[in-house]
């Protein structure tokens, strides 16, 4: 089971995963608290022509500084567009997420080696993370995980009773631009390894899979972060053992997201037998 | 404690209750009447400066109602919560305790203490680590309460505090108002139970879409202001009182 991971690129793959883990697991709490899951899915798209943009016009390097561009400008936009209500966050957000989905796709298309870059950017390169980028994501990590600490009591009150949190003084399109860049920050941190469509999961999956063992905060917390780590370590053994062992090409990205969702139906189903969900929040 | 003189407040420019004058001293209590969709829950929100004053002067604590929110506690309806967020008794009571704890710091001793007397005094202190979904509508509505409390307000705003809330739960927290205010803590809450309104309040304020009538509520709560406030809605008996028919 460690074997694998002698190997240097398994080796990095893996702290990638684990750099992710500890920032998915918190922030995935609050994407779940908020009902986010739908905005962390357009920042996902919306990064998406950001690091065509960027990959294009500088390779690698131009596709985090893409990336980190088009989650920022998204973050904001989309808090002003959801702002007092002005529109459901539905409705804009399915706009902007469309929209600049179609645009990188547009500008992937004009590619020569369209269906490599399409594939990589959609489902990242796991395999591939070199030193640089485990620098990068560090700092992305210790960032997030700052702007986490000063910002969550207030985000949590934000997220349960945004009146009450406006009437005690914190002014809540603020909070809500924190935790959109926030979000947006762990996409640019995850995008280059997982792909703008998997990173969804690590946003939306741990938490709601924490919830069914658990109602408090920083433990639900832990169990995201312990669930991603959990299926990094076994998705890319998994996919390391099917291509040696069995010559199977399984995408490692993939297999970890795989892996991710099916403990999701394991704890789901475990609540089932635990009995009624009162229980659990009780 | 309180200033309004001539005041319309309203949303985007378009005035939703207007000709509001009222002042409330400390420990004094105040009764916003009205049928639904009056302006109630409208006037509450100004008093902590979200919606916007369009015309008088308003000072709450004698500053702009904004400025003064360090100081007014507000408990909201409870029925705009989610059941299933996972917070317990405690620690939606110690949201109370957030603006004077600041970003960085831990709870203190002193917040937990806080928090913990306002549980009691709302009678729910062996229901603190219980998750606030579970609790009755009532409780809930009290630990909404002890959260205000817990922020040690001068000025304690209510809103429709009654609604859906069992008579248990109705007898505490209309102790419970009445010790704060012979503390000094002044009180506006918006209802439509007049029996409430004439037990508790010194003041009533009738209101829909304008202030009616405003003063005691022995000489407030009349046939004909509740006619006005009202409308076909204010029925008279033969006994000389005055019900209202689904306001």
């Amino acid at each position: 089971m460690i074997e694998p991971f002698q190997a240097p690129f398994m080796a990095r793959a893996l702290a990638e995963v684990a750099l992710l883990a500890l920032i998915c697991g918190p922030v995935s709490v609050f994407v779940f608290l908020r009902k986010l899951s739908f905005v962390s899915d357009a920042l996902t798209h919306t990064v998406f022509p950001g690091v065509v943009i960027g990959f294009v016009a500088g390779g690698l390097e131009g596709l985090f500084v893409g990336a980190l561009v088009a989650a920022l400008v998204t973050a904001v936009v989309l808090t002003l567009l959801t702002r007092g209500g002005r529109l459901s966050d539905d409705a804009s957000t399915a706009v902007v997420l469309t929209a600049m989905f179609s645009l990188g796709v547009v500008l992937v298309s004009r590619r020569s080696s369209y269906t490599s870059d399409l594939t990589s950017f959609l489902f990242g390169r796991l395999l591939t993370v070199t030193p640089q980028q485990l620098a990068e994501t560090a700092v992305l990590a210790v960032v997030i995980l700052t702007l986490l600490a000063i910002g969550a009591r207030a985000l949590v009150f934000r997220a349960f009773d945004p009146a009450g949190a406006a009437a005690a003084g914190y002014r809540i399109a603020w909070l809500d631009l924190w935790l959109n860049l926030m979000v947006a920050l762990v996409v640019v941190a995850a995008v280059r390894a997982v792909g703008t469509i998997l990173v969804v999961a690590l946003l939306v999956v741990p938490a709601a899979a924490a919830r069914m063992v658990t109602a408090r905060l920083p433990v639900m917390a832990a169990v995201g972060t312990a669930l991603i780590l959990f299926s990094g370590y076994g998705g890319l053994w998994l996919s390391w053992t099917a291509s040696i062992d069995y010559g199977v090409s399984l995408t490692s990205a993939s297999a970890v997201v795989l892996l991710l969702v099916a403990s999701y139906v394991v704890l789901l189903l475990l609540s089932f037998l635990k009995g009624s969900r009162r229980e659990l929040v009780g | 404690m309180l200033g309004y003189a001539g005041v319309s407040v309203g949303y985007q420019g378009r005035p939703v209750l207007t000709g509001v004058d009222l002042t409330l001293e400390a420990g004094q209590r105040l009764a916003l009447v009205g049928p639904n969709g009056a302006g109630k829950s409208t006037l509450i929100k100004s008093l902590l400066g979200l919606v916007p004053v369009l015309d008088g002067t308003a000072t709450v604590l004698g500053r702009a109602p904004a400025e003064a929110r360090d100081q007014v506690g507000y408990v909201p309806q409870t029925d705009a919560l989610d059941a299933g967020f996972p917070v317990t008794a405690a620690q939606v009571v110690m949201m109370g305790r957030y603006r004077r704890i600041g970003w960085w710091r831990p709870a203190r001793g002193a917040d937990r203490q806080a928090v913990r007397a306002a549980l009691d005094l709302v009678g729910l202190a062996d229901r603190a680590g219980k998750h606030f979904g579970t609790l009755s509508g009532g409780q809930r509505q009290r630990v909404l309460l002890a959260r205000a409390i817990a922020a040690e307000p001068k000025l304690l705003l209510l809103d429709e505090p009654f609604n859906g809330v069992d008579v248990v739960s109705q007898e505490a927290i209309l102790r419970v108002l009445r010790e704060l205010t012979a503390t000094g803590t002044a009180l506006v809450l918006s209802t439509h139970d007049l029996t409430v309104a004439r037990d508790l309040a010194d003041i009533v304020c009738l209101v829909n879409g304008r202030q009616w009538a405003a003063g005691p509520p022995a000489t407030t709560l009349t046939t004909d202001n509740l006619r006005l406030t009202y409308g076909g809605h204010a029925i008279d008996l033969a006994d000389g009182r005055t019900v209202l028919v689904d306001p």
